[in-house]
C-alpha cells in the first residue's frame, strides 16, 4: 500500500511539476468504474479496493470525479453502462466485466461514444475495444498452483480438486494445472465444483474424504473453498496425511502461510487489488502526458512463508 | 314426433363397491320440460351427470335420438347437443362475463379472437334472460344470483337441444325466477328439451310438462304435471307422508330482550338498522337478495366493518369487534356460503366441527384432547342423523344436506344463545329442511333465540313468529302475527310499502 | 351429489393419503438404495453422519416453513435471514469476546441474540404480510434481499470470522456429539418432534391448517387469521435462529454467499414432504425426509464419477421431480 502510494505520490508530483497549467485548466474528469457485487470474498475485496482507490483519486485529483457502479449480474452491470454514459456522462470506464460475452457490445457501444476504457481481469470476446487491459493471469496461476503440487508431492500422488463456478477462468486456470500435472505420475481421483464458497467447500471435502481412503493433496483453487476444506479435514483427523493449495490471497489465508501452517504450506496470488491498478492507471492518462495504453498483465506468484507479508493488507476484508 | 330425444336404458352407476343407481329407464321427448325430483341421495344428479358426461354409466345404455351414445366427457355430450347447467359455478372468476361465456368455444377471426362478435352475442343473451349484469364484469365482482344467470347465459349461448338444470333457482329472486322461467319456455318454443332438477315443487309445478321421481337410486314414477300435486310429489319423493312441512306454531317469544340492535351502519350495506330480538324468538328477515341481510347480521357479529352503531346483549352493551367477541357473548352465526365460508370442504366433518369450539378442547400442555372430539363428532352424527360414508369423510364427498348439518353441528358446538341462521336450507333437499326446521323450533323451545334469513317466504312464514323487511340496506318492515303474508312482505320488500325511512321498524 | 356417489372419491382419496404420507420415505428408501449401489461408501456410518448433520440447517429451516405454507404463505427471505442473523451473531460475540471473555457466556449471548433477531424477523414479516395486506411473496422476496445487502454490508463485502479463540469452545455445537449421535442431528430432531406436536396436536396447528384451507372459513369460524398467520412466520424466524446457531460453529463465519439458495431447498424438501404449496395440508415427517433427500443427492453425485459434474443439476432436478411423483403415483384416475 506504502509502496503503490508511494509511487502514485512520484507520478503526481512530476505531473504537476511537468504539466501544471495543463491540470489546473482540465474540465472535470469523470471516470465510471462498473463491478460486480460483493458476492463472494474475492469480489469483496475487489469492491473494498474500488471505494478506497476512489477515495484517495478524488482526494488527490480535485478534478477526477468517480462513480462506482456494483451489479448483481450481467445483465444489470449492462445496464449500468447506459447509466453510466447517459446520466453521469463519463470521460472513462473502469469495468471488471461479470461475464466476457455478454458485456462485449456493451463496452463497444460505451467505446464508440468516446469513452476512455480500461478492463480488467476479465478479457471482451473481442479484442481492439478497450484502451488499457489490466488482467489477472488466469492460466498462471493454475499454473503455478501445478508447479507446486508437482514439486511438493515429488511428482507422484493422489489429489482431488475443487473447482470454482464454471466460467471461462475457472476453466483457464483447470487447463493450465492439468497441462502441468498430467506430464507427471499424479492421479487426480476426481473434481467438483465448489462454487468459490465456504460452505460447498466444506461439503465437497466430507464426500471425497468419505470416499477416498488415501488423499495426497487437494487444489483448492480459491481461498473460500479451502476454508471450507480445512474444516472437512480436521473433522475427518486427516491433517497430517494431505496439504491444501489455496489461490487468490485472502488475508486470514495469507496469516496461516506467514504462520508456516502444515496445511496450508502456501497460496497463489489472484489479487483483487488488480482494481485499484486499473482505476490509477486511468487516472493517470488523465492527470499527465505519457501514454498509458496497452496491457497490463498482473502476475500470480507463489506466496510462501518467506515473502507472505509482502501480500498480507490486514485492513482489507479479503 | 318421432320418440324421445334422449332416452336411457337399464342404466346403472356405481361408486367403488356401492349402487347409486338401479335399472334406470328415462326418457326425455322433444320439447319437453322434464323434472326430475328426489330427496338428496335419490340419484337425481347422477344421473343428469351421466347424461351429460360428467360420469360413464357402469351398466346401461344412453340413447340419443335412439342412437347409442358414449359420452367420455362433458365436452362429447356439448357437441351432442346436450348442455348442462351447474348447481355449483363453473365460471372462471378472473375473466370477464363475456369470456366465461365462451369459454372454450371462443370464436375467432383470423388468428384473433373476434371480441366484438362475442361481446355482441354475450350482451343478445343477457338480454333475453333480462338481467343488468354487463359482458365486461369481471365475474368475482358478481352476486350468486347475477353468477347463476351468467351459468345459464353459458349454457344457451351454446345452442343445446337438451338442456340440464341442476337447482338453477337456488339462489334466485322471485322475479329472476319468473324471468329465467319465461326464458325457458320460450326455448321449449323453439324445440329445445329440458331436464329441470329442483327441490323447490311449487315451482316444478308451475313449470315442468312431465315429472320422474327418484327415490334411493331408483325411479319410483314418471307422470305428467297435471296429475300430480305438490303433495303428492312430496309423498313419492320422501315415500312418507310430508303433510306437516312445518312445526306448530306453539311458542311464543319471553319477554326479555336478549339482543339489542341500535342503528347499526355498515357501509355500502346496511344504513342505520336497528331491530330486537327476544328470549325464545324466531324472527325472520326478508328482502331481495342485495338488500343488506347478511352484510347487516356480518357486521352485527363483527365479520365486517360497522362504521356506527350499539349492540345490547341482555341488557348490556356489548362490544363486539370481531367474530370471536360475538361468539364470547354466545352468538354464532351460520353462513350463507356453506363451501365458501362455512366449512372446510377439503377436510373431515372431523376437523370442520370443533374448528369454531376448539378452546373448549385444548387440554394440558396446550393439546387437543381428540377423544373428546371423536365423541362430539359421533354425537353430533346421531343428533342431526348425518348420512356420511364413515365418520373420517371429507366434507366434499357429502351432499348438501349433510354438509349443512355438519354445518349446523358446528354452531351449536359452542353452546349459543342466540344464532342467527342465513339461508339455513338452501341448496337441500325436501327432507333435511323439514329436519332443519323442526330442529329451529327445538332450539326456540329451549329458551334459545334465533334470527333467520331466507329467500323463501313460505319457509320464513312456516317458521317464523316474526319478520323484518329489508330493501336496500335499510329495514322497511316489521311484521308479525296475522300480517304475516307474501303479499305483505313482497309489498315491503319490492318497495311498495315501507318507504325509505325507518319509521316502520321495531314496532314491539 | 348424492349421499352414496362419495364412495369412490373416499375410497380413492384415502388410498392417495396413505401414499402422501409414505411417499417420501419410499423415495428416501429408494434413494439410499440407489446411492448404496454406486458406491457402498455411501451407506457407511462415517459418511451418513455427515449427510444427516449437513441436512440439519436446511431440515430446521424446513420445518419452519411447513407451518408458513401449510398456512398458505410462503418466506423466502429464510436464506437471507440466517445469513444476516449469523453475521450479527458473529460481530456480537466476538465484541463480548473483550467484555465478557473468551467463554461459554459469550456464545450463550449469540444463542440469545440469535433467538431474539429470528423472531423479531419473523415478526416483521408476518405483520407487514397481514397488517399490510401485501402478498407474502412479495414481502419475503423484499426481506430477502434487505437482509442479504445488511450482511453484506456488515460485512464490508468480504467474509465475518468468529474469533479464532471462541471457536474453540463454540466448536462442539457442530462437531460434537451426545450418546453418538451429531448434535445437530439431535437439534434437528427435537425441533421436528415439536413441530410435529404443534402442527398436529395443538389449536395453533390445526387454525394453520384451517386458514390455508380457506382463509374465509377459518375468519367465519372466529379465528384470527392475521395472528395465526404471523404467528407462522415468528415460528419460522425461530427456526431460522437455531438453524443459525448450528451453522454458525462450522465453518466460523457468514459472507454474502452465506445461505444462497436455502430457502427454495427449504421450499423443496417441505414439497417433497408432500405438504402442498397452496396450504391446508401438513407432513412434517415428509418434510424432514425431503431435507435428508436433498442433502443425499448432494452426496451421493460426489461419490461417484460414473454422472459428469456438468450434470449435476440436472440429476438433482430429475430426483427431486421423481420423488414428488413417487408420492403421487397412488392417486391414479
Amino acid at each position: 500500500m506504502k509502496r503503490v502510494l508511494g509511487i502514485l505520490l512520484v507520478l503526481v508530483l512530476a505531473a504537476a511539476l511537468f504539466v501544471p497549467g495543463q491540470v489546473l485548466a482540465q474540465d472535470q474528469v469523470t471516470i465510471g468504474v462498473s463491478i460486480p457485487a460483493a458476492t463472494h470474498g474475492w469480489t469483496g475485496g475487489v469492491n473494498y479496493w474500488a471505494r478506497v482507490t476512489a477515495d484517495r483519486l478524488q482526494e488527490q485529483h480535485p478534478n477526477i470525479n468517480i462513480v462506482l457502479l456494483t451489479a448483481g449480474s450481467a445483465g444489470e452491470q449492462a445496464n449500468d453502462l447506459e447509466d453510466l454514459v447517459a446520466i453521469h456522462n463519463i470521460d472513462a470506464l473502469v469495468i471488471l466485466p461479470f461475464e466476457s460475452d455478454p458485456l462485449t457490445d456493451p463496452v463497444d457501444f460505451v467505446k464508440q461514444s468516446g469513452v476512455f476504457v480500461t478492463v480488467v481481469d476479465r478479457g471482451l470476446a473481442r479484442e481492439g475495444i478497450e484502451d488499457i487491459y489490466v488482467a489477472g493471469d488466469n492460466p498462471a496461476m493454475g499454473r503455478v498452483s501445478g508447479e507446486y503440487m508437482v514439486e511438493a508431492l515429488g511428482g507422484e500422488g493422489k489429489i482431488v480438486i475443487l473447482r470454482g463456478i464454471p466460467t471461462v477462468i475457472d476453466n483457464q486456470r483447470f487447463d493450465a494445472f492439468m497441462e502441468v500435472v498430467d506430464e507427471t505420475d499424479i492421479e487426480v481421483l476426481d473434481w467438483a465444483y465448489a462454487y468459490w464458497n465456504r460452505d460447498d467447500g466444506f461439503e465437497v471435502m466430507q464426500d471425497f474424504l468419505a470416499r477416498f481412503p488415501e488423499i495426497d493433496a487437494v487444489w483448492a483453487q480459491d481461498d473460500d473453498i479451502a476454508l471450507g476444506v480445512i474444516e472437512a479435514v480436521k473433522q475427518a483427523g486427516r491433517e497430517d496425511e494431505l496439504f491444501i493449495i489455496p489461490g487468490a490471497g485472502m488475508k486470514e489465508v495469507i496469516a496461516r502461510v506467514m504462520e508456516g501452517d502444515r496445511l496450508t504450506p502456501v497460496n497463489v496470488l489472484y489479487p483483487p487489488a488488480m482494481i485499484a491498478t486499473a482505476m490509477e492507471v486511468t487516472a493517470l492518462v488523465f492527470v499527465s502526458d505519457a501514454p498509458f495504453m496497452g496491457t497490463y498483465i498482473i502476475d500470480s506468484p507463489l506466496i510462501t512463508p518467506e515473502n507472505a507479508e509482502r501480500f498480507y493488507f490486514p485492513d482489507s476484508p479479503f | 314426433m318421432a320418440g324421445p330425444i334422449l332416452r336411457t336404458t337399464n342404466l346403472c352407476k356405481d361408486f367403488g363397491p356401492v349402487r347409486v343407481l338401479f335399472d334406470m329407464d328415462f326418457e326425455l321427448q322433444p320439447g319437453e320440460i322434464h323434472a326430475v325430483i328426489g330427496e338428496n341421495g335419490a340419484g337425481k344428479s347422477t344421473l343428469v351427470k351421466i347424461l351429460s358426461g360428467y360420469h360413464q354409466p357402469t351398466e346401461g345404455q344412453v340413447l340419443l335420438r335412439d342412437r347409442p351414445v358414449k359420452f367420455q366427457s362433458t365436452k362429447d355430450a356439448e357437441d351432442a347437443g346436450i348442455c348442462m347447467i351447474h348447481q355449483e359455478f363453473n365460471l372462471a372468476n378472473d375473466l370477464t362475463v363475456e369470456e366465461n361465456i365462451f369459454l372454450g368455444k371462443e370464436r375467432r377471426r383470423g388468428l384473433f379472437l373476434d371480441k366484438r362478435y362475442m361481446k355482441e352475442h354475450s350482451r343478445e343473451v343477457l338480454a333475453s334472460l333480462e338481467t343488468d349484469v354487463s359482458p365486461n364484469a369481471r365475474v368475482k365482482n358478481l352476486s350468486v344470483s347475477q353468477k347463476q344467470m351468467v351459468e345459464i347465459a353459458k349454457a344457451v349461448s351454446r345452442n343445446a337441444d337438451v338442456l340440464i338444470m341442476d337447482e338453477p333457482t337456488a339462489v334466485l329472486t322471485r322475479s329472476e325466477i319468473n324471468v329465467l322461467f319465461r326464458l325457458i319456455r320460450s326455448l321449449q318454443a323453439k324445440g329445445v328439451s329440458v331436464i329441470y332438477i329442483s327441490h323447490k315443487l311449487d315451482e316444478v309445478k308451475e313449470l315442468a310438462d312431465t315429472v320422474t321421481v327418484l327415490r334411493d337410486g331408483y325411479k319410483v314414477a314418471t307422470q305428467p304435471i297435471g296429475e300430480l300435486t305438490e303433495d303428492m310429489m312430496a309423498t313419492m319423493m320422501v315415500g312418507r307422508e310430508m303433510k306437516d312441512m312445518f312445526p306448530d306454531k306453539d311458542l311464543e317469544p319471553k319477554p326479555d330482550t336478549v339482543l339489542d340492535v341500535r342503528g347499526v351502519t355498515s357501509p355500502g350495506y346496511a344504513v342505520d338498522c336497528s331491530f330486537h330480538l327476544k328470549r325464545q324468538e324466531i324472527l325472520g328477515f326478508a328482502g331481495l337478495v342485495g338488500s343488506g341481510r347478511t352484510e347487516l347480521m356480518e357486521a352485527i357479529v363483527g365479520l365486517r366493518q360497522r362504521s356506527s352503531g350499539q349492540i345490547e346483549v341482555n341488557g348490556q352493551t356489548a362490544s363486539i369487534h370481531a367474530y370471536r367477541d360475538a361468539i364470547s357473548r354466545n352468538i354464532v352465526y351460520l353462513s350463507e356460503d356453506r363451501k365458501g365460508k362455512g366449512l372446510l370442504v377439503e377436510k373431515t366433518m372431523g376437523f370442520n366441527l370443533t374448528l369454531l369450539a376448539l378452546k373448549q378442547y385444548v387440554r394440558r400442555l396446550g393439546m387437543i384432547d381428540e377423544t373428546a372430539e371423536a365423541v362430539s363428532l359421533r354425537k353430533a352424527i346421531e343428533e342431526f342423523e348425518i348420512r356420511a360414508p364413515s365418520n373420517t369423510a371429507v366434507i366434499n364427498t357429502l351432499s348438501g344436506g349433510n354438509q349443512q348439518k355438519v354445518a349446523l353441528g358446528k354452531i351449536m358446538e359452542v353452546d349459543p344463545e342466540i344464532l342467527i341462521l342465513d339461508e339455513p336450507t338452501r341448496g337441500i333437499d325436501v327432507g333435511t329442511k323439514q329436519q332443519i326446521y323442526f330442529f329451529i323450533h327445538e332450539l326456540a323451545k329451549q329458551g334459545k333465540s334465533i334470527i333467520v334469513i331466507s329467500s323463501e317466504l313460505p319457509e320464513l312464514i312456516g317458521v317464523c313468529q316474526r319478520i323484518i323487511v329489508m330493501r336496500s340496506g335499510h329495514i322497511v318492515g316489521d311484521v308479525s302475527g296475522a300480517a304475516i303474508n307474501e303479499e305483505e312482505i313482497m309489498r315491503y320488500a319490492m318497495g311498495i310499502k315501507g318507504g325509505n325511512n325507518n319509521e316502520q321498524q321495531s314496532a314491539g | 351429489m348424492s349421499s352414496k356417489a362419495p364412495a369412490e372419491t373416499q375410497g380413492a382419496s384415502r388410498f392417495t393419503l396413505d401414499f402422501r404420507t409414505l411417499g417420501p420415505f419410499v423415495a428416501l428408501a429408494l434413494l439410499m438404495i440407489l446411492g448404496t449401489m454406486i458406491n457402498a461408501t455411501f451407506i457407511s456410518s462415517a459418511n451418513l453422519t455427515n449427510v444427516l448433520t449437513r441436512s440439519a440447517f436446511i431440515g430446521i429451516i424446513a420445518v419452519g416453513a411447513t407451518f408458513v405454507i401449510s398456512a398458505g404463505g410462503i418466506d423466502l427471505s429464510v436464506g437471507s435471514m440466517a445469513a444476516f442473523i449469523s453475521g450479527v451473531m458473529i460481530i456480537a460475540m466476538n465484541h463480548f469476546v473483550n467484555t465478557v471473555g473468551v467463554n461459554w457466556t459469550t456464545v450463550m449471548i449469540g444463542m440469545g441474540l440469535s433467538v431474539a433477531l429470528g423472531l423479531a424477523a419473523g415478526l416483521a414479516n408476518g405483520l407487514v404480510t397481514t397488517k399490510g395486506r401485501i402478498d407474502s411473496f412479495i414481502v419475503t422476496l423484499g426481506t430477502m434481499g434487505i437482509y442479504r445487502s445488511l450482511v453484506t454490508y456488515l460485512a464490508d463485502g468480504g467474509t465475518l470470522s468468529l474469533s479464532f479463540q471462541l471457536r474453540g469452545i463454540y466448536r462442539p455445537v457442530y462437531y460434537g456429539s451426545f450418546l453418538g449421535i451429531p448434535i445437530p442431528l439431535w437439534a434437528f430432531f427435537v425441533v421436528a418432534v415439536i413441530g410435529w406436536i404443534v402442527l398436529n396436536k395443538t389449536r395453533f396447528g390445526r387454525y394453520c391448517l384451517a386458514i390455508g384451507s380457506n382463509a374465509d372459513v377459518a375468519a367465519y369460524s372466529a379465528i384470527n387469521v392475521d395472528r395465526i398467520r404471523t404467528l407462522t412466520y415468528v415460528v419460522q424466524g425461530l427456526c431460522v435462529a437455531v438453524a443459525t446457531i448450528i451453522y454458525v460453529p462450522r465453518l466460523g463465519s457468514a459472507s454474502a454467499s452465506t445461505g444462497v439458495l436455502w430457502e427454495l431447498e427449504a421450499i423443496a424438501a417441505v414439497i417433497i414432504g408432500g405438504t402442498a404449496l397452496k396450504g391446508g395440508t401438513s407432513r412434517l415427517w415428509g418434510t424432514v425426509a425431503g431435507a435428508i433427500m436433498l442433502s443425499m443427492i448432494g452426496n451421493i453425485l460426489n461419490l461417484t464419477d460414473a454422472i459428469s459434474q456438468y450434470l449435476n443439476g440436472a440429476v438433482q432436478g430429475v430426483i427431486i421431480i421423481v420423488a414428488v411423483l413417487v408420492q403421487r403415483s397412488g392417486k391414479g384416475r
